[in-house]
C-alpha cells in the first residue's frame, strides 16, 4: 500500500479528501510501477560508552545523548540504508521540466515511498531477530546526532557498490530520495521514542506542527 | 577450436584484504605504501591460482578521493603497478583499475562530464607510464562516468581498455543503464572487451550475459560477486565450486573473460581453470540502434525523430537562445516526448550563437529532463564533435554529404564516438534530380563509411524533400530513392516531411498524403512536428498497417480515448480568470489571444493575472488549495506570459518585466525542488528570474547580483549543515556597493534566524516569496 495520506502531509494537505488526493494517487501509482525503494542493512554490536555509543567491529561512534538515550540497553543495532535510486532523481527532473505542479507531487510521494522501504527493511530486520525488541528508528542529522556519520555508514555498508549512493563533500546523500538510519536491538521493550515534535530539531519552524497536524503522534 | 580456454583474471581485492585481517577503510589504495607486501602477496596467490590479468590496487585511486592524503595520483599508482608487475612476472599482465570516482556526476550530481574526465585522463597517464599493460574501468553503474573513463584512456593512452559496469536483480545499473545501452554506446566509443563485474552472483548474471552478447562484437568479461551477502553479516553465499560451476553456465552464454569480484578469493580464480569454452558464438545482431543509458531504441520500424528543436523560421526558439533560455528548449523537448517522438533533432545553429559553446550545453539540458535518444544537427565539425563527447549513448549525426570536405570532416567523428550517420543525398554538384543519381550518392557514403569501419546498419540515408510546388515532378524522383535506398540497399531512411507542402493550401493535408506514401516506400525515420496529431495519426496508423504496431494496441491507446477531448473542452464561456484559477494552460493561452486582441499585454497582466494569481494565493493561505493547485495556477499564467511575450515580439517590443531577480540554493546544498516551485510562481508574477541552479559558493552569488545590478536575492537552504553558506552570503552582498535586499528560505530556516542573519525577508513557502518580491520590486 502506498501511503497516500503521508505524501497528503508533506504537501500540507493532510487529511485532503479532493483534487490533491487524487493527484497523490495517480502520481503514486506512477512512482509504484515505476521504483522499488533499495535496502540494505547490517547489524553491529554495541556498547554504551561516555560520549556515545560505540560499534566496535565498525570501528564507529555514534557520538552525542540521542545516540545513548535510544540505544540505552542495546546490545546490537543495525545500520540502514534505503534509497528510491537515481531513477527518481530522473524521473523528478522531468517532471520539474514537464509540470511543476506533478513535480511537487512527485517529491512529496518519493519522500514517502522512501520511508516505506525503510519500514519494510526494518519488518525484515524484525523478522530476522524475532526474539529481540526494535527501537524506534533515527537518523543522522536527527537532534545531536551527526550528519557527517552518513560518510561512515554509506562506507561500511558498501553503499556505492551495493545501492549507488554516495555522500556529497557537505554530507548529504545522493540519490536525492536516501535515508540513512539506526535501528537498536533490545531484550526487552525499549521506552526511548524519537518520533513526535518533543525530539525533533525542526520543531520551531514546523507548518504541520503549528498547523496542528505533526508528522507522527 | 579445440579446447579454447577462457581468459582469466583475478579475483577480489577489498574482500580479500578483509579476509587476511587488514583494515582498508577510507583509502584502501595508501597500504600500496603501507604494506605493499601484503598487496603483493593477494597478487601473487592470484597468478599462482591462474590469473592471467591482474587489477592493480587503483580501483579508488584519483584526485579527488587521495587530495588530502598527503599522496599523489602518480605515487600511489606507480607503487601499485610497481608491486602488481613484480608479483605477475612474465606470466600475467598488469591492468591499471579504475573504478568510480566516488561523487557523482552531472544531472544526479554535481561533478561535470569535463572533470571527471580530467579525473581520470591523470589516473590513465600515471598508469600508463607506470608500465600498465592494459587499462580496467569497472564497477561503474554510471554510463557518462564509464564514458568519460574511456574517452580518456582512449585518448590519454594507447593501452587496450575493458570496461565492466555492475547491475543489479532488475537488469540494469543503479542509474537504470540496461546491458544493451552499455554494450553498443561502449563498443562503438572503442572498448576492447565489455561485461559485468560485482552486481550479484554468476547465476543472477546469465541473462545479463546473454543481452550483451547480442549487442556487441567485443569478448565479454563476466567478473561476478560470489553470490549475495547475507544482510546480518556481510558474508557471501557460494563456495568456489558452485562459483565454477554457474561460471560454466556465462561461458556457455558467451563470456569469455572470466574473474570474481566481492566475496571471491584465489580458490575461486582456481577452481574456474576447468572451465572450458563453446565454439565461438555468433549472437551478436547488427541492427540500427540508437540509446540513452537508460532507453535502448532498436530501429525495427518507423521511429519519429521530432524536428522542433530548430531557430530557423521560430521567433520564439531564436530568443530562446540569444537569452540563453534552456528552460524554454527542454520545454521544446519535453511536448515533442509527450506527442510520441522517438528520438529528437537538435539543432541550434543561429547568427550569434557559438554552436561549440551552445550545442553541448543543450544537449546535456535536454538529457536531464528528457530520455530519448538526440540527433545532432550541425554544419559545424567543431560543434559536433564537443557535442558528441557529452551526449550520453549512442547519438545520430545529423549528416553527412556526398561532398568531399563533408566525408573527411564527420565520418572520422562518427567513427571515433560509435554514432549513427545521415548522409544526404547531394554531393559538389549539388542534388541530383533522379532516384538513381541519389542512389549512387547514397552508395558512395555508405562506401566511404564501411572503409573507416563504421558499420552498414549506422548509416542512414536522406533521400531529400523539395517543396512539391515548385518542382513537382521530384517527388516521385524521391519516394522512389527511398525505396531502393530502403528495399536494395537495405538501409534506414529519412524524409523531413513538413518540406513538402510549403506554397500549398490546407498543408498538412500534402504532408499527410506524402508522409503516407513515403512510409509505404520505405520510409523508417520521418523527420516531422510530432505536435500535430494529424500528422502522428498517420504514423500511428501506417504501423498498423505494417502489423508492427501488435494488435493496434499503440492506435487504440492514442486514438481510442479521443471524446475525452470533448469532455475536458471547456464551456465558451470559460473566463481567463477561470482558466487560471483552474490551472487550465491551454485554455488560459487560448483565452488571453482573444483578450489581446480587445486589450494591452500590460493591461492583461494587471487587470487578469496578477489578480487570479492573488485570489489563488489567498486560498492557498486560507489552507482551502494546497501547492500543487498553487503551482497548476501559476503554471497556467506562465502560459499567459509565453502568449504576451509571442505578442510582443510580432511587435518589436520588449517583454513584460516586473523587475528582475536572482534564486539560488546555497553553497553545499543539492536539493533545489523547493527553489525551482518559488521560481515557476515569481516568474508567472511577470518576475524576471535569474536561476543560479543549486550549490552555488557565495562568491558567484554576490558577483551576479553585482553583474545584474539586481535589487533581490532569494537564497534556499535546506540543512542545518548549510546555513553557513547562507550567512555568509548574505554578508557578503550586505558588502556589495548597492546591496539588494535579501530573502531567505528552506526546510530550517526561520524567521528568527532570517532576521539574526541579516535578511530582510522571510519566505516560509513560494506564496510567501512572491509577497517579499512585491514589497521588495513593486
Amino acid at each position: 500500500m502506498f501511503p497516500v495520506d503521508e505524501a497528503l502531509r508533506y504537501l500540507g494537505a493532510a487529511g485532503d479528501a479532493g483534487d490533491t488526493r487524487r493527484q497523490v494517487e495517480g502520481m503514486a501509482a506512477l512512482l509504484e510501477a515505476r521504483i522499488a525503494p533499495r535496502y540494505v542493512w547490517r547489524v553491529f554490536d554495541a556498547q554504551t560508552v561516555s560520549d556515545g555509543i560505540l560499534l566496535p567491529g565498525a570501528d564507529l561512534l555514534l557520538s552525542g545523548s540521542l545516540a545513548r538515550r535510544m540505544l540505552a540497553g542495546c546490545r546490537q543495532a543495525a545500520l540502514l540504508i534505503c534509497t528510491l535510486g537515481a531513477g527518481f532523481d530522473a524521473m523528478l527532473r522531468t517532471w520539474q521540466a514537464r509540470d511543476m505542479a506533478g513535480a511537487a507531487v512527485l517529491d512529496a510521494c518519493g519522500s514517502a515511498w522512501v520511508e516505506t522501504g525503510c519500514d519494510r527493511a526494518e519488518a525484515e530486520l524484525a523478522a530476522r531477530y524475532p526474539a529481540l525488541y526494535l527501537t524506534d528508528r533515527f537518523s543522522p542529522g536527527y537532534g545531536d546526532l551527526p550528519l557527517t556519520l552518513q560518510d561512515d555508514f554509506v562506507l561500511l555498508l558498501d553503499g556505492g557498490r551495493r545501492l549507488g549512493v554516495t555522500v556529497t563533500e557537505s554530507h548529504l546523500l545522493l540519490p536525492m530520495k536516501t535515508v540513512t538510519a539506526v535501528i537498536g536491538l533490545a531484550d526487552t521493550p525499549q521506552p526511548a521514542r524519537i518520533r513526535g515534535c518533543a525530539y525533533c530539531s525542526l520543531s520551531p519552524a514546523c507548518a504541520l506542527r503549528k498547523g496542528g497536524t505533526p508528522c507522527a503522534k | 577450436m579445440q579446447n579454447r580456454k577462457p581468459l582469466l583474471l583475478d579475483g577480489a581485492m577489498g574482500t580479500e584484504l578483509q579476509r587476511r585481517g587488514a583494515r582498508p577503510g577510507r583509502l584502501p589504495e595508501l597500504l600500496n605504501l603501507t604494506d605493499p607486501a601484503l598487496i603483493e602477496d593477494i597478487h601473487r596467490d592470484y597468478v599462482a591460482a591462474g590469473s592471467r590479468v591482474i587489477y592493480a590496487n587503483t580501483f579508488g585511486v584519483n584526485e579527488l578521493r587521495y587530495a588530502a592524503s598527503g599522496h599523489t595520483v602518480e605515487e600511489l599508482v606507480a607503487a601499485a603497478i610497481r608491486i602488481a608487475k613484480r608479483a605477475a612476472g612474465a606470466q600475467a599482465r598488469v591492468a591499471l583499475d579504475m573504478g568510480p570516482l566516488g561523487a557523482m556526476l552531472e544531472p544526479l550530481g554535481e561533478l561535470t562530464f569535463e572533470t571527471a574526465y580530467d579525473l581520470f585522463a591523470q589516473v590513465a597517464e600515471a598508469g600508463a607510464r607506470a608500465g600498465a599493460d592494459l587499462i580496467v574501468i569497472e564497477t561503474m553503474t554510471d554510463l557518462y562516468e564509464a564514458r568519460a573513463a574511456l574517452l580518456a584512456a582512449k585518448e590519454k593512452t594507447s593501452l587496450p581498455m575493458y570496461v565492466t559496469m555492475s547491475f543489479d536483480a532488475s537488469g540494469r545499473t543503479f542509474t537504470g543503464c540496461t546491458p544493451s545501452a552499455m554494450a553498443r554506446t561502449l563498443s562503438g566509443l572503442g572498448a576492447d572487451a565489455v561485461g559485468v563485474n560485482c552486481s550479484l552472483g554468476p547465476r543472477e548474471l546469465l541473462p545479463l550475459i546473454r543481452e550483451i552478447r547480442q549487442n556487441t562484437r567485443l569478448p565479454v568479461i563476466a567478473k561476478p560477486n560470489a553470490g549475495l551477502p547475507d544482510p546480518a553479516d556481510g558474508h557471501y553465499s557460494l563456495s568456489a565450486a558452485d562459483f565454477a560451476r554457474d561460471m560454466q553456465a556465462l561461458a556457455e552464454a558467451g563470456a569469455e573473460i572470466l574473474g570474481g569480484c566481492c566475496g571471491t578469493g584465489p580458490d575461486y580464480i582456481r577452481a574456474l581453470g576447468d572451465i572450458a569454452l563453446p565454439a565461438p558464438l555468433d549472437a551478436y545482431e547488427p541492427r540500427s540502434f540508437l540509446c540513452t543509458p537508460t532507453r535502448p531504441l532498436p530501429i525495427d520500424g518507423v521511429k519519429v525523430i521530432g524536428e522542433r528543436i530548430n531557430p530557423t523560421g521560430k521567433k520564439r526558439f531564436q530568443q530562446a537562445l540569444l537569452e540563453n533560455d534552456l528552460d524554454y528548449i527542454v520545454d521544446v523537448a519535453v511536448r515533442q516526448m509527450d506527442a510520441g517522438a522517438d528520438i529528437l533533432d537538435v539543432n541550434v545553429g543561429y547568427p550569434g550563437i557559438d554552436e561549440k559553446i551552445m550545442l553541448p550545453r543543450v544537449v546535456k539540458a535536454i538529457q536531464a529532463a528528457v530520455d530519448l535518444p538526440l540527433q545532432i544537427d550541425t554544419t559545424d565539425p567543431g560543434a559536433l564533435e564537443a557535442a558528441l563527447r557529452v551526449y550520453n549513448g549512442k547519438a545520430a549525426v545529423n549528416s553527412v554529404t556526398g561532398k568531399e570536405e563533408s566525408l573527411c570532416r564527420v565520418l572520422p567523428l562518427v567513427k571515433k564516438y560509435g554514432a549513427a550517420v545521415v548522409g544526404l543525398t547531394l554531393d559538389e554538384n549539388g542534388l541530383p534530380d533522379t532516384a538513381e543519381k541519389r542512389v549512387a550518392i547514397a552508395q558512395k557514403i555508405l562506401d566511404r563509411a564501411l572503409a573507416l569501419g563504421i558499420p552498414r546498419e549506422d548509416v542512414w540515408i536522406d533521400c531529400l524533400t523539395l517543396t512539391v510546388s515548385a518542382q513537382q515532378e521530384q517527388a516521385q524522383e524521391t519516394l522512389d530513392a527511398v525505396s531502393i535506398v530502403r528495399r536494395e540497399m537495405g538501409l534506414q531512411t529519412l524524409l523531413g516531411v513538413s518540406n513538402i507542402s510549403f506554397g500549398l493550401p490546407n498543408r498538412q493535408l500534402i504532408t499527410q498524403v506524402f508522409l503516407a506514401r513515403a512510409l509505404a516506400a520505405g520510409l523508417t525515420l520521418p523527420i516531422l512536428n510530432p505536435n500535430q496529431p494529424g500528422i502522428m495519426e498517420v504514423v500511428a496508423a501506417s504501423r498498423v498497417l505494417s502489423g508492427e504496431d501488435r494488435q493496434s494496441r499503440e492506435y487504440i491507446a492514442r486514438l481510442g480515448s479521443a471524446p475525452e477531448a470533448a469532455i475536458q473542452a471547456p464551456g465558451a464561456d470559460m473566463t481567463l480568470r477561470e482558466a487560471i484559477l483552474r490551472g487550465l494552460k491551454s485554455d488560459a493561452a487560448r483565452l488571453a489571444r482573444q483578450e489581446l486582441t480587445s486589450q494591452s499585454e500590460l493591461a492583461l497582466v494587471e487587470g487578469v493575472l496578477i489578480p487570479a494569481l492573488d485570489a489563488v494565493g489567498a486560498e492557498y493561505e486560507a489552507g482551502r488549495v494546497f501547492l500543487p493547485q498553487l503551482l497548476s495556477a501559476a503554471q497556467a499564467a506562465q502560459a499567459v506570459f509565453e502568449v504576451i511575450r509571442e505578442s510582443l515580439l510580432q511587435k518589436g517590443e520588449k517583454r513584460v518585466s516586473r523587475g528582475k531577480l536572482i534564486l539560488a540554493t546555497v553553497q553545499g546544498d543539492i536539493h533545489d525542488i523547493g527553489k525551482n516551485i518559488v521560481k515557476t510562481v515569481l516568474e508567472n508574477y511577470g518576475y524576471e528570474v535569474l536561476d543560479l541552479g543549486k550549490d552555488v559558493p557565495p562568491e558567484r552569488i554576490a558577483e551576479a547580483a553585482q553583474r545584474e545590478g539586481v535589487r533581490l536575492v532569494g537564497l534556499s537552504a535546506l540543512m542545518t549543515t548549510t546555513l553557513p553558506a547562507m550567512e555568509k552570503t548574505v554578508r557578503l552582498l550586505r558588502a556589495l556597493p548597492q546591496p539588494p535586499a535579501v530573502c531567505v528560505g528552506g526546510a530550517v530556516v526561520t524567521p528568527e534566524y532570517a532576521a539574526a542573519i541579516g535578511a530582510d525577508y522571510y519566505a516560509r513557502d513560494a506564496r510567501e516569496a512572491a509577497v517579499a518580491a512585491r514589497k521588495a520590486l513593486g
